[in-house]
């Protein structure tokens, strides 16, 4: 955890910030990869709500580059494995998310990150 | 349709019909109760149900955490003469087993224990249905049970075989299939979990939440996931996550306060107890916001919300924010702390301030239908003051689009806390909530029971050690 399905779902949510504002940057970010059960008609009914731009470049980042730059039409079982790796086996477990408009810092700690905000930065 | 008789447990009797109603829906099952009020009478352990098939008595056995066994129904009656004609007149029921069937013959009572030799006069009078195969006490073919159901002891105190014979209805069937899902309550009991706190939920209360949630699978290959997700948004030491990634889903899981989730060690603590039960990786995700100012970059994301808010007694409702706006000056440091954090005070934890029950509740229904997906579920306990509560304190929380179709008491004597169970009826598209500020409730406004929950509770309309709000956690 961090796992890039979760990335996708959150943006920078700090006051007056409401453009450019997704997807978060990683940095300073240590990996692990860990095994998920796969489950298609997950991944199949995922789609539809995810960002497919932010998820390739993340991906890409992360030196995953097995998907497709455009989300598919007809999906198969390869893309399905490969989506699959993507969405829930890479998880980033420290490191931090910087928001590309704001910079606002959300750290991440064995996991899990912290995406509370600052007196400042509420509206 | 034939008829089946289910042997309940004792506990949680409100939440009896609604768990039945949940998991008949989740399995496509359908079924119809006794007529008669006294028929359906949550507070009796017996029901005789209508289903279309044996299957179906045995699908329901193996989810319903309530129910303890299945019955093919016989026959039943206020006396064994009554009985008895009833079952003459199934026999086409029974007589296959008559010839060669090795069998066990059973009788036994609710709320009283019937003396050794009653029970084998009893059974005698079941001769006429002329068994012929062997009694087999280990390894029957065949199970029948003839259940005499005597009044509550807790209402009619009594020795345990005193008023023997004084039964209120007897009930006569073959055994299906023993309830398999209430070993369950045994198996995520709270003391055994490797991190647990003041906050965990019962494990029997948080199976049953799962069972309302219908995110789970039909199957009972508990490893097909059936693609559902469930979400948390107060997650505290995740109690409901558990049951619900056992039934299947994936969950995710946030809480204002990250060390609820995490505990002391490295490895969060909500991660090691998934882990203890196998679905580490259900566990989809753990991130650490105020549900008032949250992140979540689109709606209609979950299949489910199951929770247990903040009420108050042990873990305060807070949201970000001051009681009082903080001077121009102030704000300044607290800037300044922003921009260069004290490694040791990682992460920031910036103030809270209070967050009425009643704000929050009417809240949560609107942030739980701009995230739901359309006919997903908000399922979460409200506290309540019985004597205060009325049918309208649900309705007063509700919004366009979500509908309540089940509310059980748990009755705690002066307080208790009902199981709300919301649907989201409506397919179109909401902006997120605002969470602003409610201060002022205007006077027309209808006032719920719940409203200052946390004030009347700590006036003590309950006399109970109450626990601190802290932090506390046990790790095994
Ligand atoms: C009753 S506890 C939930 C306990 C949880 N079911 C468990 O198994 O431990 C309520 C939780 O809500 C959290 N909380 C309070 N106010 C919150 C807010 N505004 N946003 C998110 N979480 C909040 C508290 O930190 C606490 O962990
Ligand atoms: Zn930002």
């Amino acid at each position: 955890m961090v796992r890039l399905i979760t990335h996708n779902l959150l943006a920078c949510h700090a006051k007056d910030c409401n453009t450019n504002n997704f997807p978060l940057e990683f940095k300073d970010i240590q990996l692990e990869i860990r095994e998920a059960e796969f489950n298609s008609d997950f991944l199949k009914g995922f789609m539809p709500k995810l960002e497919w731009k932010a998820l390739v470049d993340t991906a890409r980042q992360l030196g995953d580059t097995s998907l497709p730059l455009e989300q598919p039409e007809m999906v198969d079982d390869g893309f399905l494995k490969s989506l699959h790796h993507v969405l829930l086996e890479i998880h980033v477990e420290e490191g931090s998310m910087t928001c590309p408009n704001c910079k606002h810092v959300y750290p991440i700690l064995n996991g899990i990150p912290n995406m509370l905000l600052a007196e400042h930065e509420i509206g | 349709m034939p008829l089946y008789l289910l042997h309940f447990a004792q506990a949680h009797n409100d939440f009896r019909l609604p768990e039945l109603a949940s998991v008949a829906e989740l399995l496509g099952i359908s079924y119809t109760l006794p007529e008669k009020d006294e028929d359906r009478d949550p507070t009796r352990p017996y029901m005789v149900v209508e289903l279309e098939t044996e299957e179906h008595a045995k699908m329901l056995a193996r989810r319903c955490i309530l129910i303890k066994a299945a019955y093919e129904f016989y026959a039943q009656g206020p006396s064994y003469e009554v009985l008895h004609e009833a079952n003459r007149k199934c026999e086409p029921l029974w007589r296959k087993y008559v010839e060669d069937t090795s069998f066990k013959f059973l009788v036994t009572a609710y709320s009283h224990k019937i003396p050794m030799e009653r029970q084998r006069d009893a059974i005698e009078t079941f001769a006429y249905m002329g068994f012929l195969g062997k009694i087999d006490m280990k390894n029957p073919e065949i199970t029948m049970v003839c259940f005499e159901e005597y009044k509550d002891r807790t209402q009619t105190p009594r020795q345990r075989n005193e008023g023997d014979g004084d039964f209120r209805q007897i009930f006569f069937g073959r055994l299906i299939e023993e309830g398999s899902a209430r070993p369950l309550v045994r198996h995520f009991d709270v003391k055994k979990r490797l991190f647990y706190g003041n906050t965990s939920m019962e494990a029997e209360v948080s199976l049953l939440m799962a069972n309302q949630s219908l995110a789970s699978s039909p199957t009972f290959r508990y490893l097909a996931n059936p693609g559902k997700l469930v979400y948390d948004p107060f997650m505290g030491t995740g109690s409901m996550a558990y049951p619900s990634a056992h039934f299947g889903a994936m969950v995710f899981g946030s809480d204002i306060d990250g060390r609820q989730m995490r505990g002391k060690q490295q490895t969060p603590g909500v991660v090691r107890a998934a882990s203890q039960y196998g679905l580490a990786s259900r566990i989809m995700d753990l991130a650490v916001f105020d549900i008032t100012r949250n992140p979540l970059r689109c709606g209609e994301l979950f299949d489910a919300i199951l929770t247990d808010p903040p009420y108050g007694v042990r873990a305060g409702a807070k949201r970000l924010g001051r009681k009082k706006s903080l001077p121009e000056y102030k704000k300044e440091l607290s800037r300044q702390h922003r921009l260069a954090p004290d490694p040791e005070d990682r992460p920031y934890i910036p103030p809270t301030k209070p967050y009425e029950l009643s704000h929050l509740v009417t809240d949560l229904v609107l942030f739980a239908r701009y995230v739901l997906k359309p006919g997903g579920r908000l399922v979460f306990f409200l506290p309540t003051v019985t004597d205060e509560y009325e049918e309208v304190d649900v309705q007063t929380m509700l919004c366009n689009g979500m509908e309540v179709i089940a509310n059980s008491l748990q009755d705690f004597g002066s307080w208790g806390r009902r199981l709300v169970t919301i649907k989201k009826t409506t397919a179109e598209k909401y902006y997120p909530p605002t969470f602003e500020d409610r201060e002022m409730v205007t006077k027309d406004e209808h006032v719920p029971a719940h409203k200052d929950f946390r004030e009347k509770y700590f006036q003590g309309f309950r006399k109970v050690e109450i626990e601190t709000p802290q932090v506390a956690f046990r790790e095994g």
